[in-house]
């Protein structure tokens, strides 16, 4: 009896012995992972693409642009279809990062901001033969701004802002200057233009399944959430365009299955990868290229200065002091992410923005504040997901070690909104920025004194804020930004962590701008440009 | 999970007709009762005593630097996990919580799914069939929702875990002490008990009880192990035992989702959940042969 | 699980006829049963989802939402409308054969729900059929000899089997023969229309993570109540007087009275087992209902959600009867209501 436990336990050990085995000889050790060396493109073949179910990998609502709630998320399978008017490209290292024209030939703000003009380019067609041209657009853009979409633009338009100029010039006119228009434009639904006519024959309900653009796929077939099939568009506007034949979004549940599918050779490609044990994993794996694109959006601690503990700036400070991101990037995250001291980060438009006499991490500092105040009770809370948790836990040990109490929550969508909204919350472990610090939502979202979002209520970052947005003259927005990051220091509102960047993989031979090249994230994720991506063996 | 409604019969048998007699295995009978209760005492007294008396580093609050070392590392035996916590410390804590759950779940199960089967075999006519269309509704609602909406809803706690297994449990026991009631209502002494006016309360607890305890309580040893498993599956849908603090469930659930990176968060985890289950399931059965007799 | 509902009837009726005996009183009687049960269920789904803060909203917009963007969202989902008054509308088109329209996607909630229904019940079905297939030969062997080398064998790898919970058994597999070996794949679904071969492809390993607990079950109880069976009923006793020979003493005599319980258990299993799929289908990127259910329920899409919930109530009820029809069949006293 004792033998057979024995046995079955030595069994047991074996057979996972033999899967871990197995596993460390899935790939071998290899040469370096970044940049690849697949050579020139090569026209033809399949790629499939896994996406991850709480994020891209989600579009219960359909992919039309104007009726998809989850369009911020969606961006890649946008890409595919439509093209886009606008796409951010850089540099393979991810450096001079800029918006340029795709579909569309010039995009122009005037120097007051107030009107954009759009320039199309001459002669493209949607994959139904109807023309894309400035009327189409216009009819886009008015369907667009009705979306249920926090991906719709901000924009104040004047009456009658949307004009046809010409066949192939759209204008639009503001009533507030709109400094960060172009800079959003990829990543808005503004940017992925449908055919009217195939919407206007199918009926709304049929064209999200099956919706027709201008882009460099077309549309097989279409699972919602689940699995998503495209295959070429032959009579796509760039010539010898898209190189790849058939391309497959596949929905998958986490980086887990995701890496095991790369390994299993089921997939070529996955976005977004953000567990780093897994990631570590992979930039040790010859056959995978691993690109860690360049972080755009830092964490930060939000703090609630509106009630207490945190209406105290001591209290906010003992925050700063005892807060050591350094440890986390390090530990956590094996230094992959850089540490931000403002709401910017290196893939950031106007990065870096000096900050004078950050209030850096400094335990003695802490302890001695916290007896100042006679003792710290706080309740930190994040949304729920893996990375978020692990943070926080890692910032309640720290913080508890200066003597502060500490309570963690890890929070569902419709928790952490209603704890926003009802005022009592205290901090909150978030993200904030973006490449253009006012493209999206913009940094006001977590800093404004309107925003319900937001813990800080201070009229004068309002204002800082509200310029920098305001004008075009660059320089004058990095100067505002530098003053307002300068203010949430000085004032303790909020401090800043590490930088997290989406990291994505793929398997040696594929290549594309943006999967294996460094493009920054606009707003969360980088946007891949398929129609240069290629497999170059089959 | 699969509701056992006939005894799980593994007998001795002196052999049928035209058989040799079999010698009857030497497992069967004491060693096979007392090695995996042995057992079963140790796995306890590891969770329970094991970290007061050896000085373990605690499971939660560990030092963010020590993160994802792997198993043999110093100081840290079977390795830590992305917040450094120690992961032999985390399986003898979580393990606490495992049982704990097990326990608190199956006595529930017992006391009012018994309590409630029996009641309702005793009973019989319209009271009976009320009480099982009840437990039908509840058999089939799928458990899922109920699961997903707990963890949304007040969100993951000791408390909403064992109150959503118990909502599996408490059924399935009721059907188990049903059926056995129902199979000794048609013997004599309940026939005798009955003509003899004895109140019902007093027929359930001094025959009926101690007649089904031993087929109710194998139930019960092989539900330990069916709900720790199913606090594992809690665990992956966001219910279970909240993190950080470990249980085998979710340290299973949260380290695979970086398995081929560090297999080790999942393979201590799983081990411990073995040893235990398959000790719980055969003491059960083996406590069955003893009682039954067959 | 009951053995019989019908009462004991006064006459017997004269030979096999169907048609009056109590098997089709039983159907009819379960049926109607079934009403009630659906009802409740939906009830009780729809009132534990609403207990969920948010709605489809919320969930579909975001983090980033304004207030008031989640309102406009809101009036157009239909959401400000009080939940009795939705849930009545919900069942006033559900009773007429119309479960809705998905509330997140518009898609209407028959075209959504095969497909998913096909790919899980694909997987419980060949989780089913291959652990009986294999567990019942395997029992027959074993309770042919008890204690003997098939018995202690498979008594062994049962108890282990049991022991090991599906969802760690299912990473291991995919680990060994998806990874390590490159035989099968890792994740994704082929419909059928893809060929028999690539549909089966990957639907092995999902299965056999749910099927090799099952079978460990199956087996080990199987031949528990056979070698019950064999040891002590008189009337196997009476049939090798009869100098009938032990494989057909055991299969023609014992199995067919231990099935009934092998029945009840596997009826009961196939009740709560649809529901148990979704880490399955999570970890092998299935597109099933448990999935599907998961997804609803997070983005609170309750039209999804409660069309789930009547197809697992629905063949909760169906399995219980079709458990309780082949008691008929195989038991001649129900059939012919004497007893």
């Amino acid at each position: 009896m004792r033998q057979r436990i024995i046995s079955q336990r030595i069994c047991m050990a074996l057979l996972l012995a033999t899967s871990l085995v197995l596993t460390a000889c899935g790939g071998d050790s290899g040469s370096g992972s970044s940049g690849n060396s697949s050579g020139k493109p090569v026209k033809g073949g399949s790629l499939t693409v896994l996406e991850d179910t709480a994020f891209a990998g989600s579009w219960p609502t359909g992919l039309d642009p104007a009726t998809n709630t989850t369009g911020g998320a969606n961006i890649s399978m946008e890409q595919a279809i439509y093209g886009g008017l606008f796409l951010l490209r850089a540099d393979d290292d991810g450096s001079n990062a800029k918006v340029e024209g795709n579909q569309a030939e010039s995009g122009t703000l005037s120097d007051d901001g107030l009107t954009l003009t759009v320039k199309l380019r001459d002669g493209i067609k949607f994959s139904d033969g109807t023309p894309l041209d400035a009327q189409a657009v216009v009819d886009n853009w008015n369907r667009d701004l009705q979306a249920p979409c926090t991906c719709k633009p901000t924009w104040q338009l004047a009456p009658d802002g949307i004009k046809v100029v010409d066949p192939l010039t759209v204008s639009v006119t503001f009533t507030q200057p709109n400094a960060a228009v172009l800079a959003s434009f990829p990543a808005s639904n503004v940017n992925w233009i449908v055919s009217p006519t195939a919407l206007q024959q199918m009926g709304e309900d049929a064209f999200k399944i099956k919706p027709v653009g201008a882009g460099p796929f077309i549309v097989q077939d279409n699972q919602l959430s689940s699995t998503l099939t495209l295959t070429r568009n032959p009579d796509y506007f760039k010539e010898g365009l898209p190189y790849l034949d058939k391309l497959t979004f596949q929905s998958i549940g986490g980086d887990q299955p995701a890496y095991q599918a790369l390994q299993a050779g089921q997939a070529q490609a996955y976005e977004g990868m953000n567990t780093t044990p897994l990631i570590e994993q992979a930039q040790s794996n010859g056959n995978l290229t691993v690109t860690i694109q360049p972080a755009t959006s830092p964490y930060n601690i939000q703090l609630n200065t509106k009630i207490a503990p945190f209406n105290d700036e001591k209290a906010r400070e003992a925050i700063y002091r005892a807060t050591d991101f350094d440890a986390i990037a390090k530990g956590l995250f094996k230094d992959k992410y850089p540490v931000s001291q403002s709401f910017t980060a290196p893939g950031g438009l106007f990065y870096p923005l000096e900050v004078k006499d950050y209030p850096e991490f400094d335990l003695d500092k802490a302890k001695q504040l916290v007896q100042e105040l006679g003792g710290l009770t706080v309740n930190l809370g994040t949304i729920s997901n893996y990375v978020a948790k692990q943070i926080i836990t890692a910032l309640q040990t720290q913080w508890e070690k200066a003597g502060i109490k500490v309570t963690t929550n890890d929070l569902q969508l419709s928790a952490l909104v209603q704890q926003f909204q009802s005022g009592q919350w205290q901090a909150m472990l978030q993200t904030a920025g973006a490449w253009d610090p006012a493209a999206g939502v913009g940094v006001s979202f977590r800093y404004s004194s309107k925003s319900p979002f937001s813990g800080i209520a201070d009229p004068d970052l309002d204002t800082l804020l509200a310029q920098a947005a305001g004008t075009t003259d660059m320089d004058k927005r990095k100067d505002l930004y530098t003053q307002a990051n300068q203010l949430i220091a000085d004032k303790r509102y909020s401090p800043f962590g590490l930088a997290f960047a989406p990291t994505n993989l793929a398997v040696q031979g594929v290549a594309g701008p943006g999967l294996t090249t460094q493009i920054p994230a606009i707003l969360v994720n980088t946007g891949v440009i398929w129609d240069e991506v290629y497999r170059s063996n089959g | 999970m699969a509701v056992i409604d006939t005894p799980l019969g593994v007998s001795e048998h002196p052999g049928v007709e035209h058989e040799e007699a079999v010698r009857p295995s030497r497992w069967r009978g004491k060693l096979g009762v007392w090695i995996p209760a042995g057992l079963v005492v140790l796995i306890v007294a590891a969770c329970f005593l094991a970290p007061l008396v050896f000085d373990l580093p605690k499971p939660i609050g560990g030092d963010v630097l020590d993160s994802y070392l792997p198993t043999g590392s110093p100081g840290h035996p079977l390795g830590t996990d992305g917040n450094g916590n120690d992961t032999l410390s985390r399986v003898l804590y979580g393990g606490r919580a495992s049982l704990l759950i097990a326990v608190t779940v199956n006595l529930l199960g017992l006391l009012v799914g018994g309590t409630l089967g029996a009641l309702s075999g005793q009973i019989g006519g319209a009271v009976d069939t009320t009480i099982m269309r009840l437990l039908d509704v509840l058999i089939a609602f799928p458990s899922l929702v109920l699961t997903l909406a707990v963890a949304q809803a007040p969100g993951p706690s000791m408390r909403n875990t064992i109150l959503a297994l118990a909502f599996f449990s408490i059924p399935a026991f009721a059907r188990v002490a049903r059926a056995a009631v129902l199979r000794l209502r048609s013997l004599p002494f309940m026939a005798a008990a009955e003509l003899c006016g004895t109140p019902r309360w007093r027929v359930l607890f001094r025959h009926l009880a101690p007649n089904i305890a031993p087929q109710v309580i194998t139930f019960g040893m092989l539900g330990m192990g069916i709900v720790i498993i199913i606090e594992g599956a809690l665990s992956f849908l966001g219910l279970g035992v909240p993190r950080p603090n470990p249980s085998w469930g979710n340290m299973i659930a949260d380290g695979q989702q970086s398995l081929s990176a560090t297999p080790g968060l999942v393979l201590w985890p799983s081990l411990a959940l073995l040893i235990t289950v398959l000790s719980f399931n055969l003491l059960g059965e083996n406590l069955r042969v003893r009682w039954s007799g067959r | 699980m009951t053995v019989t509902t019908a009462a004991p009837r006064p006459r017997v009726s004269r030979g096999p006829a169907l048609a009056h005996s109590p098997v089709l009183r039983l159907v009819v009687k379960r049926l109607l049963m079934a009403i009630p049960i659906l009802l409740g269920v939906t009830a009780l789904a729809f009132w534990v989802l609403s207990l969920i803060p948010g709605n489809a909203a919320q969930q579909l917009l975001g983090p980033e939402a304004t207030p008031e963007q989640v309102h406009q969202l809101e009036q157009q989902l239909g959401l400000d409308k009080p939940g009795i008054v939705r849930y009545l509308d919900w069942l006033k088109g559900a009773v007429h054969g119309d479960f809705g329209k998905s509330l997140v996607s518009g898609q209407p909630v028959s075209e959504l729900l095969p497909g998913r229904l096909a790919v899980t019940g694909e997987l419980v079905f060949l989780a089913f059929f291959v652990s009986l297939a294999v567990a019942i030969p395997v029992a027959l062997l074993a309770a042919r000899r008890p204690n003997g080398v098939v018995d202690r064998l498979s008594m062994m790898i049962g108890t282990a089997g049991l022991s090991v919970a599906n969802y760690v058994l299912a990473l291991v597999l995919v680990l060994i023969f998806a990874v390590g070996l490159g035989w099968l794949p890792a994740i994704g679904y082929e419909p059928l229309s893809s060929g028999l071969w690539a549909n089966l492809k990957t639907m092995i390993l999902p299965s056999a993570a749910i099927g090799i607990p099952l079978f460990c079950f199956y087996g080990r109880f199987l031949r528990s109540d056979l070698v019950d069976q064999m040891q002590g009923e008189d009337y196997i006793t009476t049939a090798q007087a009869k100098g009938l020979g032990p494989w057909q003493v055991l299969v023609r005599h014992a199995f067919r009275n231990s099935s009934f319980g092998l029945i009840t258990v596997v009826g009961l299993n196939l009740g709560t087992l649809i529901g148990g799929t979704v880490i399955i289908e999570q970890i092998f990127a299935l597109p099933g209902l448990g999935q599907l259910l998961l997804q609803s329920i997070n983005t609170r899409d309750f039209v999804v959600v409660l069309a789930a919930v009547v197809i697992f109530a629905v063949v909760a009820v169906l399995a219980n009867l079709i458990v309780d029809l082949l008691y008929a069949v195989l038991d001649p006293r129900i059939r012919y209501g004497s007893h």
